[in-house]
């Protein structure tokens, strides 16, 4: 995927090489494609037939980008007598400018030619590598190419045309052009997508030639976006840049739902998850909530809108759970997928009322919180009745759907993620630790909810009764004594599968430990086996099945050691939080401001640099709201009742932060800190932050 | 001639007033075609509750199928999402009130045989 360039709008992307090019195979993710389906897997530019060498692409904006080529492949010669730019704006479909200029004292004549199809794949197929069961077919319509899929009711097409004279046929678009000495020729090419029944509708792309600027699709453009974010200043750069970063591809990830058109959530990634997730949008959100609520406020709308009706096995659905994935593609049209939605996520259904509560903090926007009441309460009551699959009292999982449901319904959902300390795996269902502690929260910020908005102060009770005794039993079913740390789930029969597992952050930050244990998880936490230095990594090494470039078995994710640090900042470890900040904000500057989804976890004295992991998603929204959450963190930013409070603890390089114009229900408040943790780096403006040997400062 | 059988709208209705999920209101009108003949009734949506007559006021979405998608939905044999991403099912104007509605409609009957009436049984 190196070389790739892509641009995005909402749930439209293009992913191309950087001549600009598209040539995708069934398996690999390049092309155009909105809703989850491939509306361009051919889109080829020639001069004489020759392709073209890119000599520089610019990234104008997440939407917009521009590429400066030049005739013949890099190892003929070059004529640079001639070059081209192609400047492309994605938006339900495409707008590509293409230009010309001739540099030659003499008149040239070329033929400029576009080649384009599509195979119209499912993004599930592009996965998994499947075959079609419809047919294709391609027309010549009104000086416009048209190609087009069907299966039975099924229909999507593409069509492309130009604004310049060309010849069309079914394989592209031809020009016959004439360019005098240094004068241009240029042509807008049209790509736009149709989707639905009987007559086609076609949405027309949204860019027209001189148009003053690009704009995406969104009423709130990037510059209002942010406008209205919180300004940062700090004596160290790399944070400006990350924040700047995160901000931008936020808004890149805003996706608008169908069903609340005007509103925006956070989709979870480009390429393979432009869609609304339970789990992603919620953790997100979190993430966001003291730079913007409406991530927030449209999660919250659009999950309870989509929020389990009935008891249905294909889609793992019950009453009040919260949807995991909801996909527009072929698969999931003709139920051969159950996304429609799909509801196999067991953490989405407490963390929804997690964090409604939080939301509620921040934005006092009461009136929300009481049109979702009984969504909330549907959610809460789905933890005892539907989540109970051991008959314990714990939440745990076990899908329905074994032919396409998801195994791991956790978010370490790869196969071998759930291990015993010597590597075996346990049966289903599985109650996995962190689970506990979201339902606890969900309890307990239920409880207020119901005291403070709902007015009902039994249901509150109940809820807090109901906690203490989740707390009670959960400190003595979960806890290895021999460990000194929390296992990483229970099985039916109530063994501990004793893994030692980055879970134990998570559950800090529910507030489900007991006080006289959050030292010693603490202590794991930040030891050699879970601190690369870097940050924390998802299975200790030294347990049976660690492994540094393991997905859940050993790398580190940004997202989770974002809530790592939240939960020990919750329990008082302020200066740990701020050593897992300064790890992972160094390591966003090797990736320049954007990281990945996980990278390798090796000793940071070993590779000096982080090793990514061959992600598949980038910008991934949990991760670009990772150093937002690291700012709330290490500024210590808690909404108590009309006020912000504010205590910072920042590592010593970042010398003087300040976070201006944060919003919220007291309107906008300021927030300053200066370094004055020793994470061990050396107080060196503009250099890491961090230390290089792990484990070498208290903890 | 194929037709809608009216009971699947009444008991849609009569769920509704049973658990009523109030949050958007709004009139979504179901066309039913069957050849070239198509028979419309309105789906009045208010604070949860749905009521369903022939007649109705201006709607906010128009739900378009034959008789067979529109049966099998309704029913709980096809789900509303998928029939409209397969244009078996068209939706213009205020598509969030199929949103709201499909929360009605019956799932596929469970292996453990709880569908929406089970459902309401454990409730009670």
């Amino acid at each position: 995927m190196s070389g790739d360039v892509k641009i995005l709008d909402g749930n439209t992307f293009v992913v191309s090489d950087d001549s600009g090019d598209i040539e995708a195979s069934l398996t690999d993710p390049t092309g155009l494609f909105s809703f989850d389906t491939r509306f361009l897997s051919k889109w080829v530019l020639t001069i004489d037939g020759q392709r073209l060498n890119p000599l520089s692409v610019d990234d104008l904006q997440y939407f917009e980008t521009r590429f400066f080529l030049v005739p013949g492949t890099g190892t003929v010669y070059i004529d640079a007598k001639l070059s081209v730019i192609r400047q492309r704006a994605v938006g339900a479909g495409f707008h590509e400018e293409v230009t010309v200029l001739n540099h030659d004292a003499k008149a040239v004549d070329l033929v400029v030619r576009i080649e384009a199809a599509s195979d119209f794949a499912d993004l599930f197929e592009v996965k998994d590598d499947l075959q079609k069961k419809g047919e294709y077919y391609t027309r010549v319509d009104d000086g416009r190419l048209v190609v087009g899929y069907r299966r039975e009711t099924y229909v999507r097409e593409t069509w492309v045309s130009a604004t310049e004279a060309c010849s069309v046929d079914e394989g592209g678009l031809t020009f016959v052009v004439h360019v005098e000495p240094h004068e241009q020729w240029s042509t807008d090419l049209h790509v736009a997508i149709g989707r639905g029944p009987g007559g086609m509708s076609s949405s027309e792309p949204k860019y027209e030639r001189h148009a003053k600027k690009a704009r995406p699709n969104m009423e709130l453009s990037l510059e209002k976006w942010l406008d209205d974010a919180p300004s940062l200043d700090c004596d160290w750069d790399p944070l400006k840049r990350t924040y700047h970063r995160s901000l931008v591809d936020l808004a890149a990830l805003r996706f608008s739902p169908l069903s609340l058109p005007g509103h925006y959530l956070p989709a979870a990634g480009l390429p393979w998850f432009m869609t609304m997730f339970g789990r992603d949008s919620i953790f997100t959100s979190l993430q966001a909530l003291p730079f913007t609520s409406e991530l927030a406020r449209t999660t919250l709308m659009a999950l309870g809108l989509w929020q389990g009706s009935r008891r249905d096995d294909f889609r793992d659905e019950d009453p009040g759970r919260i949807l995991h994935e909801l996909r527009f593609g072929e698969m999931t049209a003709f139920e051969e997928r159950p996304h429609s939605p799909y509801y196999g996520s067991v953490d989405a259904t407490p963390l929804y009322v997690v964090l409604l509560d939080e939301y509620e903090r921040w934005t006092g926007d009461a009136k929300l919180v009481r049109s979702l009441e009984r969504q909330a309460r549907a959610a809460l009551a789905w933890i005892d009745d539907y989540a109970d699959l051991q008959g314990n009292g714990y939440i745990a999982y076990q899908r329905r759907n074994e032919k396409t449901g998801l195994e791991n319904q956790c978010w370490k959902d790869s196969w071998d993620s759930i291990s015993y300390r010597d590597g075996r795996l346990p049966g289903f269902p599985r109650a996995t630790c962190e689970l506990q502690g979201y339902a606890y929260d969900a309890k307990v910020r239920g409880a207020r909810l119901a005291r403070l908005v709902w007015k009902d102060p039994a249901f509150a009770d109940r809820l807090e009764t109901e906690a203490a005794e989740l707390k009670r039993r959960f400190n003595r079913d979960f806890w290895v004594e021999d460990g000194q740390y929390y296992a990483i789930a229970l099985e039916p029969d109530g063994s501990k599968v004793d893994a030692l597992a980055s879970n134990n952050g998570h559950l800090l930050w529910s507030g489900i430990v007991d006080k006289s244990k959050a030292k010693a998880v603490a202590r794991h936490l930040m030891s050699p086996a879970m601190y690369s230095g870097w940050g924390v990594r998802t299975l200790a090494d030294g347990q049976g099945r660690y492994n540094p470039i393991g997905y859940h078995v050993g790398t580190i994710w940004p997202f989770d050691n974002s809530f790592i640090a939240w939960g020990l900042r919750r329990y008082g470890f302020k200066e740990e939080a701020a050593r897992i900040a300064a790890g992972i904000l160094d390591a966003a500057e090797f990736f320049e401001g954007r990281l990945p989804e996980a990278f390798g976890g090796y000793e940071r004295e070993l590779t000096k640099y982080p090793v990514q992991y061959p992600t598949s998603c980038s910008p991934q929204a949990w991760s670009t709201g990772a150093p937002l959450l690291f700012l709330r963190t290490m500024l210590g930013l808690e909404p108590i009742g009309e006020h912000l409070i504010v205590d910072p603890a920042l590592p010593h390089g970042i010398g003087r932060l300040e976070l201006l114009d944060i919003p919220g229900r007291w309107g906008r408040m300021d927030a300053f800190g200066r370094g004055r943790v020793d994470v061990g780096g050396r107080p060196r403006r503009g250099g890491q932050l961090g230390v290089l040997k792990p484990g070498s400062k208290k903890a | 001639m194929a037709e809608l059988d009216q009971r699947l709208l009444e008991d849609i209705s009569e769920w509704s007033h049973e658990r009523p999920v109030p949050g958007i209101d709004g009139v979504l009108r179901l066309d039913v075609r069957d050849g070239a003949r198509v028979d419309s009734w309105y789906l009045t949506i208010e604070k949860g509750v749905v009521t369903v007559s022939r007649q109705g006021d201006k709607p906010d979405c128009v739900l378009t199928g034959d008789v067979a998608t529109v049966d099998a939905v309704l029913s709980g044999k096809a789900n509303a999402m998928a029939a409209l991403l397969r244009g078996a099912l068209d939706a213009q104007g205020k598509i969030v009130l199929l949103t709201v509605l499909q929360r009605l409609f019956p799932g596929s009957p469970g292996a453990d045989g709880l569908s929406i009436a089970g459902y309401a049984e454990r409730q009670s």
